[in-house]
């Protein structure tokens, strides 16, 4: 092609025009874009392993009395749904959504509400109602053990050792 | 010299304790006398380049702050870190600024940062805002993340001088992308001196990483230190973790960093071809870069899930496949855009008022170039041949055959020719990596990171070396440390700018393909007296 700046307009007229009409058009994006996070609440059992994992503390775990809450803060959400790798239920799930602009930060929340287990010795709340029965399911050895603290927890388990050894030799 | 010649050497040094080698570094511990002479000998007889150096408060473990200082043998591919102890009462260590004078700005981020004072020098205020209270030094150990010292605003303005006409650049303009402060110096149409001022968007990262995140979580907070190149920053920090912790990391899963990493260079330089054409005023050539370039981000965004903070590294691996249709998809984007970039490229350079803007201007003499131990394509438009792909080889770099072009003029044209001439290289490479591509496993998941590990890695981005340096601790980085390619390449537009018309200082400034977030970690002031008349200090410090 001969170098001349008005090349230009022949490569402009050949490439036509290149923007999309959105949003009244498909925007431009591809099968494997990563956006919001569902949570599914039927799956969750409120372990918090997602908000170990999560770099910019968009899930939270919070607790009160009776309930802990995982909350999940779209404004600080990267996308980058680590949370759906360590998912141990697989309750998380990845969409496409990223329309995600709002006037009201309210609608940038998302609150799944756990209800807390009790000891049933001391009874101080310890875990999720959830986890208990994940765990109690999982592993039907621990049901002597799952419904209790992990202090109680200890304490029932040196009383055991001692029971059958005679004590613990530290 | 021989490597052993080179251990022989230093180890005769008066005041050098111990001499540790490894496969690619060798680790040296020494009096804070040995300082100048281990720097006169690395530096200026073995010809070795300027890293970075590091400060680092090892209170709880010696009782002792500690500076690493990291030099580079390009041409062997071998790292050499010394590391100096000082006093835990009264941190201070004499500079090596006179003859490295690239250690300016790392010895002014350790006294910012960690208190350590260095004789032999003027000292001012680098990283912290100039209203932060004195003796406040926040990555010191016992300075906990989540403090907010009361700062008070203080002007930006750098010096007061009547007699010659300044024109200040910033720190919000809306000529810039980012925030940072420029002050031009002037007489007549020329520039005659210039001062920088920048860390406006210091995050705060690197504390964060050492006292909030655990290993994994930092790979996501490294890649958003820098909005362009954020991918070198992800797999630099999961390299160096990698390697202290002797991780081997599985064949694929190197190929598809070089490859993403490639990917990154390619539209990270189109973006800039496109800055510089809007600079110039031809903006057609601007809109038709960056459709080009528009293809290489989908193609990001297929092969990693986002157009840009790519998400896909791992400690031990990445977190998404190339498959076969996702390879097919590569070549077809590779072949449009090679052939429309080439295209476009012969025509911009073919336009004498391009040439005429960028033809000598800007000019960056090697010597200048080597005396900053500045890197990337700055480095290589001033005729130094350092590209950590070929001297560090990392990833799957060995791999391919490619070139490191080199140009000796040192203006803005070279520096343009050198990044064309990038696209073509990285093209290749990512053709020849996708023929070569291992089948396997692309990721470890089980692994121990042992703890006060001292490790170093770097990885070539779009705007020359990145360098990362990590001391491990438990769960986490005790020390994390990252140079960000600009930081290094600032202090040489003191000498491209000077002597300039002034209507050709922004596209200088441009044409180092600044990233101020990646600098920023942290924070900054250039200046030397000028050799005018002027005296203009070393800022309010």
């Amino acid at each position: 092609m001969k170098k001349n700046p008005l090349s230009l307009l022949t490569i402009a007229s050949s490439k036509g025009r290149v923007t999309k009409r959105y949003p009244f058009e498909e925007p431009l994006m591809t099968s494997e874009f990563r956006g919001k996070i569902e949570i599914d609440e039927s799956k969750c059992i409120g372990c918090g392993a997602c908000v170990n994992a999560c770099p910019p503390n968009a899930l939270e775990l919070l607790s009160s009395s009776g309930t802990k809450t995982l909350r999940y803060f779209i404004g600080r959400c990267i996308y980058c749904w680590r949370c759906i790798d360590v998912c141990p239920v697989g309750a998380i799930k990845g969409t496409r959504e990223f329309e995600l602009a709002t006037d009201d930060v309210s609608d940038l929340y998302e609150l799944l509400i756990h209800e807390e287990a009790k000891c049933s010795v001391c009874n101080s709340p310890y875990a999720t109602v959830r986890i208990v029965r994940y765990v109690a399911t999982r592993s039907p050895s621990t049901e002597g053990y799952v419904s209790m603290d992990p202090k109680c927890r200890q304490e029932k388990f040196v009383k055991a050792i001692e029971m059958r050894f005679g004590g613990l030799s530290a | 010299m021989s490597f052993s010649d080179i251990v022989e050497r230093i180890k005769g040094v008066r005041g050098v304790t111990e001499v540790v080698t490894s496969r690619s570094a060798l680790f040296i511990t020494a009096t804070a006398d040995a300082l100048k002479p281990l720097a006169m000998e690395i530096y200026q007889i073995m010809g070795g380049f300027f890293r970075t150096c590091i400060g680092s408060d090892e209170r709880s473990i010696n009782n002792c702050f500690a500076i690493y200082y990291i030099f580079g043998l390009d041409d062997r591919g071998l790292n050499i870190v010394v590391k100096v102890y000082a006093d835990s009462k009264k941190p201070e260590l004499p500079s090596i600024s006179d003859i490295v004078p690239a250690s300016d700005w790392c010895e002014m981020e350790a006294r910012d940062l960690f208190g350590i004072e260095f004789t032999g020098r003027a000292s001012y205020r680098l990283i912290l805002p100039h209203g932060w209270p004195n003796g406040v030094h926040p990555l010191r150990k016992d300075y906990s993340y989540d403090s907010r010292p009361v700062t008070r605003a203080v002007s930006e303005r750098l010096t007061l001088v009547d007699t010659i006409s300044t024109v200040p650049i910033g720190p919000y303009h809306p000529a810039l992308h980012e925030p940072e402060y420029f002050e031009l110096y002037i007489e007549g149409e020329r520039v005659i001196d210039v001062k920088y001022r920048g860390f406006h968007v210091h995050r705060g990262i690197e504390k964060l990483g050492e006292s909030k995140l655990t290993y994994q979580q930092v790979n996501f907070i490294a890649e958003r230190i820098c909005g362009i190149c954020g991918f070198e920053h992800s797999t630099c920090y999961a390299q160096v973790v990698e390697s202290a912790a002797g991780i081997e990391v599985p064949e694929r899963a190197k190929f598809i960093r070089s490859i993403v990493l490639e990917i990154e260079r390619i539209h990270s330089h189109l973006l800039w071809v496109g800055v510089v054409a809007h600079l110039l005023g031809y903006d057609a050539g601007f809109m038709h870069t960056w459709r080009i370039r528009e293809h290489v981000m989908t193609l990001a965004e297929l092969l990693t899930g986002s157009r840009k903070m790519y998400g896909l590294n791992l400690i031990g691996g990445v977190r998404r496949d190339i498959d076969l249709s996702k390879k097919e998809k590569i070549l077809e984007v590779l072949d449009t855009i090679s052939k429309e970039y080439i295209e476009l490229a012969s025509l911009m350079v073919s336009i004498p008022q391009v040439r005429m803007r960028l033809k000598g201007s800007g000019v960056l003499y090697k010597e200048d170039a080597r005396k900053l131990s500045v890197v990337g394509p700055v480095a290589r438009a001033s005729g130094l041949r350092r590209d950590v792909r070929k001297d560090l080889p990392y990833a799957a770099y060995r791999y391919a055959s490619f070139n490191v072009p080199v140009y000796d003029d040192g203006d803005n044209f070279s520096r343009l020719m050198v990044r064309l001439d990038e696209i073509k290289e990285s093209i290749s490479i990512v053709k020849q990596l996708l023929d070569q591509m291992p089948p396997g496993p692309i990721k470890v998941e089980e692994f121990i990171v042992p703890e006060g590990v001292v490790a170093i890695s770097a990885v070539e981005a779009p705007r020359g070396e990145d360098v990362h340096f990590i001391i491990t601790g438990h769960g986490r980085p005790f020390r994390w440390r990252v140079r960000a390619p600009t930081y290094q390449n600032i202090p040489a537009l003191k000498h491209m700018l000077k002597d300039q018309p002034l209507a050709d200082a922004p596209l200088t400034i441009a044409s180092i393909d600044p990233c101020f977030s990646c600098t920023d970690r942290v924070l900054v002031i250039d200046s030397s007296g000028s050799k005018r008349t002027l005296k203009l200090g070393w800022g309010l410090g």
